[in-house]
């Protein structure tokens, strides 16, 4: 016997059960996310499974993304924004083999997004969930490398070494170190990591009416910013946040209002928006 | 009397499981020799009222540093009570105790990097007590170490070197600066000059008694140096074994010391 045989139909063309990974292991990740969503901000950890993505490819974000589809889903994956990269395409071609679920490139349409360093240009709406790649978890690991000492630190909500930490950047440096992953303070308690997102994105959490789950394979562990939260980035009243500001508009779609990267396979150099999908719709509207 | 900043009372800390033969009241080691248990302190009680500077000496071993670690809350006693302000605060921990040094309490090691991070810079190690006591304000953060950088004899134009290119004795300065972030009403000093040589040694204290005068702080003070303690010191306490053996003004004491072993402390000292 051959474990198409034990197979529902349905799923025996994949040769896997529903969402790749069996019952147990999904609803492993499920409570740890309840949790997580009823602890705005705090790390849960979970017993992380080997995914067929090697850890810090994603392999948090799938098991997420995994555990929570059902077969009404409809499913995009981006990485940096643009839904044509290697990464994307694998966990997308993974998500959809083994699921059946819709996939589309359009983030208005899709129920999940699974992301890796961004948020989608588009206003997101109720009922839409983010689920982001993790590469680091805890905030306070650039303090302290030691877990036994930062979740202390967070249990007393003791948030003045990363304070200390922004103190001596604008001290030393004149301006904020976090290119990425700039620490939030979550409604009011906690304080995380919104992983690998650029400053353009971290004010975008707050208040979102989308549910945004944060998975960490390596790390093993989960944390959320349910709806409508209270999400506001770290910085001293004197010196407020500040998000990246764009060399110019986007080359391809003229966009000023969009987080732009810098296109080097353009000969002399260009910058172009992140969002692939959203620019190409955006340049589609204007022909 | 006004109201005393610092209380401590009957304090006694335990090193070690105790045993039925243990005698910490009666026994003259502060060790039991049946078990092994150290008994730090026993019964250790004193006060320190606002601009008073207390000072403690002892050998090695005799519990100074114990008394010191109670009055940071550092460790909790086995039994008797630390008060700041008129408030029980011997088995506060957590955030209640973060925030509790970081407005109340100074404290001053012997060596910078007991501390210090030495990583960061001066700026930042004054800073990170006035983050731990809630200000978010960069430019109060700012003003506040380029006061004190002034105010203890830093040069003024490295307030963003980073504490590790310093000399010993400016980290020691560093160091104090750090104590007086948040302008707490009491700092303790744990051999406060004894890792340095004595020409620095000099101008620290120098420093402190400044400081000291100006600002009515209060102080414990923990010494092994009696020329330290003379210069310092209002009220001296003299601990040995554990135990408070002799207590009183300062110059009283040295020069008239009753006990045994503060007459031995201060004919040991060299002329």
């Amino acid at each position: 016997m051959s474990l198409r045989d034990l197979l529902p139909e349905s799923h025996a063309a994949a040769g896997y059960a529903f969402a790749y990974m069996d019952e147990a292991s999904k609803r492993e990740v499920r409570r740890a996310l309840v949790k997580a969503v009823c602890i705005p901000g705090h790390q849960i950890p979970f017993a992380s499974r080997e995914m067929p993505v090697a850890r810090g490819w994603g392999s948090g974000g799938l098991q997420v993304t995994l555990s929570t589809l059902v077969p009404e889903d409809t499913v995009k994956v981006i990485d940096q924004g643009a839904d044509d990269s290697m990464n994307a395409i694998a966990i997308r071609e993974l998500v959809r083999a083994t699921t059946q679920v819709k996939v589309t490139t359009d983030a208005r349409e899709a129920t999940l997004i699974q992301t890796r360093h961004r948020i989608p240009e588009d206003d997101l709406h109720e009922g839409q969930v983010l689920v982001f790649q993790v590469p680091i978890a805890d905030p306070l690991r650039i303090v302290d490398a030691r877990p036994s000492v930062t979740r202390r630190l967070h249990a007393d909500r003791d948030y003045a070494p990363v304070w200390l930490y922004l103190y001596e950047d604008l001290a030393q440096v004149g301006h904020s170190s976090f290119t990425h992953s700039h620490p939030v303070e979550v409604e009011g308690g906690y304080v995380m990591s919104p992983t690998p997102i650029p400053r353009h994105d971290v004010e975008r959490l707050d208040g979102a009416p989308f549910l945004s789950l944060f998975g960490a394979g390596r790390e093993a562990t989960v944390y959320a910013v349910p709806p409508y939260t209270r999400v506001r980035p770290l910085a001293f009243s004197d010196r407020p946040f500040e998000r990246e500001r764009m060399p110019s508009p986007c080359a391809m779609c003229g966009a000023t209002d969009t987080y732009l990267v810098e296109d080097d396979e353009f000969e002399g150099g260009r910058w172009i928006c992140s969002d692939t999908d959203h620019c190409r719709r955006s340049r589609e509207e204007a022909r | 009397m006004t109201a005393p900043v610092l209380e401590v009372d009957g304090l006694t800390v335990r090193y070690g499981p105790g045993c039925t033969e243990c005698d910490p009241r009666t026994s003259e080691s502060s060790r039991c020799t049946s078990c092994g248990t150290v008994w730090a302190c026993r019964d250790v009680s004193f006060e320190v009222g606002p601009g008073e500077v207390l000072g403690i000496v002892g050998e090695s071993g005799s519990g100074k540093s114990t008394v010191l670690a109670c009055a940071n809350l550092d460790i909790a006693p086995l039994s008797g009570r630390v008060r700041i302000d008129g408030a029980d605060v011997t088995h506060v921990r957590g955030s209640e105790r973060r925030r509790l040094r970081a407005e109340r309490l100074g404290i001053v090691y012997q060596t910078p990097a007991q501390g210090l991070d030495l990583e960061l810079t001066v700026g930042g190690n004054i800073a990170s007590r006035m983050l731990a006591a809630g200000v978010r304000e960069y430019a109060a953060l700012r003003e506040r170490a380029g006061d004190l950088v002034k105010e203890t004899e830093l040069p003024e134009d490295r307030l963003d070197a980073v504490t590790e290119s310093f000399s010993g004795g400016m980290q020691q300065r560093v160091h104090v600066a750090k104590a007086l972030a948040t302008r707490p009403p009491i700092v303790m000093l744990d051999e406060p000059t004894s890792g340095l040589d004595v020409s620095v040694q000099a101008r620290l204290l120098d420093l402190l008694r400044r400081i000291q005068r100006e600002t009515e702080l209060a102080m414990v003070l923990v010494s092994h140096d009696l020329g330290v303690i003379r210069m310092l010191a209002d009220r001296l306490l003299v601990m040995r074994h554990g135990r408070i053996v002799e207590r009183g003004l300062t110059d009283q004491l040295l020069n008239d010391p009753h006990h045994p072993y503060t007459q031995l402390l201060v004919s040991s000292q060299l002329a």
